[in-house]
């Protein structure tokens, strides 16, 4: 997997021990690392006529969720830092965008079977990430 | 006797034997050869078994003689081959001769000899078997081999040991039930192969010479066969689970253990890394487990898994197993289940479950997210009824049925890819049943109400069931006369009939005269049928005047009848009809003629007596039919409208009303007159003639039939072509009140019969004389001449007398009075 190179923790209690902030930042980094690959992917599969209908209306579907999820969370990101929940100190999403560039390079030489699954795995690590996030700022509902 | 001489000897024989017995001394009993056997052809030995001893000891010897030889000889030895046998050693045994051996028993009483023995020593030669038989196994580059070792059987005679034996040998497995025989040749030993590894064998060995038989099967050996050492085979993992998203397990399937110990090793791999690892506990899950504590869990990476199996032989490894931790999580089953029954606002129980996650689950991180899925049944039930519930820990039930006892359970699985868990044990909750006393009582009380309606309605139905089906089907209406016998009338018995109807002499007798009104006069004095007399109400008349029901709906020639009865002299009146509404009925040839067709149904006689106070209602009315004339003296507007509209057009009705006691109104049956038309002018230009209609009475009495008083005559005024026609029945008594009738001016009365036309119809002038009514005899001659006619042609009317008498109307008979029709009155 092209995100394969980000230092992400995968463990509960590493998840736990770091820094809010952090957590947060890896959450958007990898929606980003994600953004160019998907739409690069739906351009890919578009020709593709062996798949059923459904999978393209459903790949645009989620590269669209993809996209609302990393605005979602900017903005919850936002809204944290301004209420002073987390620390503004790590606001480089440029730096981001310079590795997103390469690794989506390497993404687009992937199988469209290693694509799906590298997806898959990094979008339950972003689901289970924000879970635990939301638990750590909001411990009141059923956590 | 001979028998008996015969059991006694026996008695004596047994006596003696027991005696014999008894004292335990007799002689020998007879001794036999068992077998005679050589071991090697070159010596023999016979055995012997005794007979009874007899009690005391007794002595064997063996006596043989060579074939061919006379002379006897004893046995030489009795003591090698053991007791009761006898041995025969080299010197004394010759191959190819024939001994013939007798064993004779000896004691202080007697002797016994057995039964001789020829025996051919080549014959019986049977070595014994071999001895010594050893086995033992070899495995040599995964072959097994059997060795196998014996010796011949011992001789008593060391130095024979040059005979040559021919040895065989068996195998089989210890299981199976086939020997496998193998000949092995001269040697003693022997080796096989094809045994299979791991099998338990037994082997035996025998032995023959040259000549003679085989001997007897070596005692039995065993061996086992040591089974093939192999590497083990392959072992399969089965699954990798993980409980709470934190750690895993793995188990996998051991290689078949052959007897050689296997060892088992789980070797591990990350994604990513070369570095293997091996499994760092294998005891906390079980045998053939591995337990990954959370250290060793790495989420997000694949798992590549493998388990080694070693032994002597070998080792074997498993296929690799791909694991990603993330995938596998199965929780377990959710704890803390409770039922809880709340009664809801309308009394009606719901059903509140709760749990909570399984404690190993860590949910309150929100690392592990988990969904919960519920199922119940009624506990007689079949089918699950499962409901997803998502991530809450309560549920509520609505929809249950009070009184079954249901079944619960829950299960519980990651929020994202996983595994369903088991489901948590049967929990059980009885619904109660909630008999409301007010429900049952509602109930009760509706069953009630309804039953009795139902036997009301039912008792109702059977009491005024008949009336009931009256109303809605009226029945149809039929001719009744009072008085008349159907049957009577069928047979046409008129005689009968009449006297039945209690009027005598029909057909009208002359003294139907008197019961016609005086006024009606007959010109024709013949008959003075018509003659109104008063003095003989004796007579019978003739007609009989129907009494009729006001509610049998019949016509009937009832009630106030036309003709004036004497008998109702007293209350004569004239029936009079009402000049309302004459309309002179539009004859079909236009004949102006008043028919007084007053077709009495033949059988219509009026009662004439005096005594009787039937009022007859005279009605002519001619049916079409031969039906009974439809005396419109009824109350139903139909009868007459059907019996003027079917009545053939030489029919008109008459129709006389009754009168009632001082009525001045004859109840003629209105409905009769309703429909009168007009009767066109007549052909006969009769100057007066016309057709007279009798029309409704005024009187609205509606019970045109007063039956209990009998009209005492009728009087047809006259009628006018030019006025209304009215039909004036006037009571022969009073004369005077008669005039009821409106008709103005009319001074004539239609009392003179002109004419019969088509014999039927009597055509009335009017008369000149007002008071006196002249007898139309004739008609009513005739048609007291013809009762018999009448009445036999059922349709001829009273009034016609008219087909017997075409021409005998103009006599002067001006009109038709009824009584003409009427026996006379009394």
């Amino acid at each position: 997997c092209h995100t394969s190179g980000m230092l992400t923790p995968n463990g509960k209690e590493y998840v736990q021990k770091i820094p809010r902030e952090e957590l947060t930042h890896l959450i958007l980094k990898l929606l980003q690392a994600w953004k160019e690959p998907l739409s690069h992917f739906n351009l890919h599969i578009e020709h593709h006529e062996e798949l059923p209908d459904d999978s393209l209306s459903k790949a645009k579907e989620i590269s669209n969720m993809v996209h609302e999820l990393k605005t979602g969370v900017e903005k919850v990101t936002e809204k944290m830092q301004s209420m002073g929940i987390i620390s503004n100190s790590l606001n480089g999403m440029a730096s981001s965008e310079g590795t997103g560039l390469s690794i989506s390079n390497e993404a687009n030489m992937m199988s469209d079977s290693d694509f799906i699954h590298c997806f898959r795995r990094d979008s339950n690590k972003v689901q289970s990430y924000l879970k635990i996030l939301k638990c750590r700022i909001m411990p009141e509902n059923s956590c | 006797m001979k028998q008996r001489f015969i059991s006694s000897a026996q008695i004596i024989l047994q006596l003696a034997l027991t005696t014999v017995g008894l004292t335990g001394q007799s002689y020998p009993g007879k001794p036999q050869i068992i077998r005679c056997r050589s071991l090697e052809k070159e010596t023999f030995s016979c055995w012997w078994k005794p007979g009874s001893d007899g009690g005391l000891p007794n002595n064997y010897t063996l006596f043989y003689s060579k074939d061919s030889e006379e002379k006897i000889y004893e046995c030489p030895d009795y003591l090698t081959s053991g007791p009761n046998s006898c041995y025969f050693d080299k010197n004394h045994t010759n191959p190819w001769t024939t001994y013939i051996i007798t064993v004779m028993a000896t004691n202080e009483i007697g002797s016994n000899s057995s039964d001789p023995q020829h025996v051919d020593v080549t014959s019986i030669v049977q070595p014994d078997a071999p001895v010594n038989l050893s086995l033992e196994t070899n495995t040599s580059a995964n072959m097994s081999y059997l060795w196998a070792k014996w010796s011949p059987p011992p001789l008593a005679d060391a130095s024979s040991n040059s005979h040559v034996y021919h040895y065989e040998l068996r195998l089989k497995p210890e299981e199976k039930e086939e020997w496998e025989t193998v000949s092995v040749g001269m040697q003693t030993h022997y080796e096989m192969s094809s045994l299979q590894a791991g099998v338990k064998y037994i082997v035996q060995v025998r032995c023959m010479l040259d000549l003679g038989e085989w001997s007897e099967w070596s005692l039995e050996r065993r061996i086992q066969i040591p089974k093939e050492r192999l590497p083990p085979e392959k072992p399969t993992i089965i699954k990798c689970r993980s409980p709470e998203k934190e750690t895993f397990t793995c188990w996998w399937k051991p290689a078949s253990d052959e007897g050689l110990s296997t060892n088992h090793t789980l070797l591990y791999s990350k994604e990513g890394e070369e570095k293997v690892y091996e499994c760092p506990d294998y005891k906390t899950a079980g045998p053939n487990s591995c337990y990954f504590d959370k250290k060793h869990t790495s989420f997000w990476t694949i798992y590549n898994i493998t388990v080694r199996a070693t032994n002597e032989m070998g080792s074997n490894v498993s296929d690799p197993h791909y694991v990603d931790v993330t995938y596998i999580v199965q929780p377990d089953p959710p704890v803390n289940i409770t039922l809880e029954l709340k009664k809801s606002v309308n009394r009606k129980p719901y059903l509140v479950l709760t749990w909570s996650p399984p404690p190993l689950a860590d949910v309150r991180s929100g690392w592990l997210t988990l969904e919960y899925e519920l199922r119940l049944k009624p506990e007689e039930g079949e089918e699950w009824e499962t409901i997803f519930v998502g991530q809450q820990t309560q549920c509520k039930m609505f929809s249950l049925n009070p009184g079954k006892r249901y079944i619960v359970q829950i299960h519980c699985k990651p929020d994202h890819h996983g595994l369903w868990s088991e489901w948590s044990p049967e929990m059980y909750i009885e619904i109660p049943t909630d008999f409301r006393v007010k429900d049952m009582v509602v109930w009760i009380i509706v069953g009630v109400l309804s039953s009795l309606i139902c036997l009301i309605m039912s008792w109702i139905m059977i009491l005024k069931g008949y009336r009931m089906m009256a109303f809605i089907l009226p029945p149809v209406p039929g001719p009744k006369i009072k008085g008349i016998d159907t049957h009577l009338l069928e047979t046409g018995k008129s005689e009968e009939l009449l006297s039945a109807l209690g009027c005598h002499g029909f057909p009208p007798t002359s003294d139907c005269e008197e019961l016609l009104i005086e006024y009606l006069e007959v010109e024709d004095s013949e008959d003075q049928q018509l003659m109104p007399s008063h003095d003989t109400p004796s007579k019978n008349p003739k007609i009989i005047l129907k009494e009729t029901d006001s509610d049998s709906g019949r016509g009937s020639c009832d009630s106030p009848s036309l003709l004036p009865v004497k008998c109702r002299e007293s209350r004569a009146f004239p029936s009079t009809l009402q000049t309302q509404d004459v309309r002179a009925k539009e004859k079909k040839g236009g004949k102006g003629t008043w028919e007084t067709q007053c077709t009495a149904s033949e059988q219509k006689i009026l009662p004439c007596n005096s005594e009787s106070t039937s009022p007859c209602t005279w009605l002519a009315a001619q049916l079409p039919s031969s039906q009974p004339a439809m005396f419109a003296y009824h109350s139903t507007v139909e009868a007459f409208k059907i019996t003027l509209n079917t009545t053939n057009v030489n029919s008109s009705p008459v129709l006389v009303g009754n009168e009632e006691n001082h009525q001045s109104l004859y109840p003629i049956a209105e409905t009769v007159y309703d429909d009168v038309e007009k009767k066109s002018e007549m052909e006969n230009s009769k100057t007066d003639q016309t057709t007279v209609q009798v029309r409704k009475n005024q009187h609205n009495d509606k019970s045109p039939f007063l039956n209990s008083r009998l009209m005492d005559y009728v009087e047809v005024h006259k009628v006018r072509q030019d006025e209304e026609p009215t039909l004036l029945l006037k009571h022969k008594e009073s004369s005077g009140k008669t005039k009821k009738c409106i008709v103005p001016g009319t001074s004539k009365e239609y009392t003179k019969v002109s004419t019969v036309v088509d014999h039927h119809i009597l055509v009335l002038l009017p008369d000149q004389r007002m008071q006196h009514p002249p007898v139309s005899q004739e008609p009513v001659a005739e048609t007291s001449q013809n009762p018999q006619q009448t009445q036999a042609e059922k349709n001829t009317s009273y009034s016609t007398t008219a087909p017997s008498n075409p021409t005998r109307d103009t006599s002067g008979s001006d009109y038709m009075d009824p009584s003409s029709f009427m026996p006379s009155f009394k």
